[in-house]
């Protein structure tokens, strides 16, 4: 069963090596991705937060294959874009956000399956985490924020934050499986939002492809940073604007999958958005 | 003998998983529980780039295979 009336997040403090699933009904206004993202920041910022958020599309409709990402860079709140096969593993493991609090005394390696957490050492085998098929791995063995062993993210803020926090790498597995309501109105709509690839504005490529995207373009490897804040919200691919702007085809996805967002809710989002910035910052 | 799903060009697979998703959609399911093909992810040290691994159970041949082959955008499927 879809939940489309709340969000849930995974919050996990590294100092204590304890997590917990919590569920947030005010959170449904922000939608998801860098609007659920900066809520969370905000509702978390004494724990020095980083969030990793998806969106209600992300797994159900092509070119929504990013991951939110946020960060505070020595105050200054960055939102990132990642690719790769992340944002699928995060939206079934059956929640919307994975809130990173605090520090860790060791050099930790976070093995995430659903909602459940366990705390490895540094030199765990990767291999060994999670599910082959069904997991992410993000290695920052190299100091950097690899996921696959190729997705990145802009600048190294994330790097620099994962790192102070003593994450040495993160494996997120996600084995739910969901079913639209509506599932013929549901296939239709994807065949038709996978139909427009010649609306985005990148070329197919010979590159590894995000999860949900045909394209294997050369642009997904470095990620995102900053830019349309629907887009970020729902979380789509920045390259996709032209197919995610079109505020029809946004609510035919919504509505298809049985969230009842109106046009107020989606017009009011920027705005909100903003605000949350200005408390945090 | 009867026509089965193969990936005859593996090593052209650039992970996007729309084969997977697709199995699962004709199955009524979004996710990864259960798919009937698995995209495994490998790097070998030193490479820039992960390679991909297609594992297609044979209970494939129960869903229409002709759609998981062509949603796949780098040709690596066949009907053979």
């Amino acid at each position: 069963m879809m939940e489309t009336k709340i969000k849930k997040a995974l919050i996990i403090d590294l100092a204590s090596q304890t997590s917990e699933v919590k569920s947030f009904s005010d959170l449904n206004s922000y939608v998801g991705g860098i609007g659920v993202g900066l809520k969370l920041y905000e509702n978390y910022k004494e724990c020095d937060p980083i969030v990793f958020s998806v969106g209600p599309l992300n797994g159900f409709f092509p070119f929504a294959s990013k991951t939110s990402v946020i960060v505070s860079d020595d105050g200054v709140i960055e939102d990132l874009y990642v690719g790769g096969n992340l944002s699928l593993r995060i939206k079934f493991s059956g929640i919307d956000a994975i809130v990173l609090c605090n520090k860790s005394e060791e050099n930790v390696v976070i093995d995430i399956t659903n909602t459940s957490v366990s705390f490895k050492p540094e030199d765990t085998d990767f291999n060994s985490l999670g599910l082959p098929g069904k997991r992410s791995l993000i290695d920052m063995s190299g100091k950097e924020f690899i996921v696959q062993g190729y997705f990145s993210t802009p600048e190294n803020f994330l790097e620099k934050c994962l790192l102070e926090k003593k994450i040495y790498g993160m494996c997120i597995t996600g084995t739910e499986n969901y079913k639209p309501i509506n599932f013929s109105s549901y296939e239709k709509l994807y065949s038709e939002i996978l139909n427009k690839k010649s609306e985005l504005r990148v070329e197919a490529g010979i590159y590894p492809s995000c999860s949900n995207c045909p394209m294997g373009c050369g642009k997904s490897k470095v990620g995102e940073i900053g830019g349309n804040v629907l887009i970020h919200s729902l979380v789509a691919c920045h390259f996709a604007d032209k197919i995610y702007s079109d505020i029809g085809v946004v609510f035919s996805c919504l509505n298809v999958l049985g969230y009842d967002y109106t046009h107020e809710d989606l017009e009011s989002l920027p705005k909100l958005i903003e605000d949350t910035i200005r408390r945090v910052s | 003998m009867p026509k089965t799903l193969k990936a005859v060009k593996p090593e052209k697979c650039n992970g996007c998983e729309l084969c997977v998703l697709e199995s699962q959609r004709q199955l009524e399911k979004v996710g990864l529980e259960e798919s009937l093909i698995r995209v495994f992810t490998g790097k070998e040290a030193g490479e820039e780039y992960p390679v991909f691994c297609i594992d297609i159970d044979p209970r494939i041949n129960s869903i229409g295979i002709e759609k998981i082959r062509d949603v796949c955008p780098k040709l690596v499927l066949e009907i053979e």
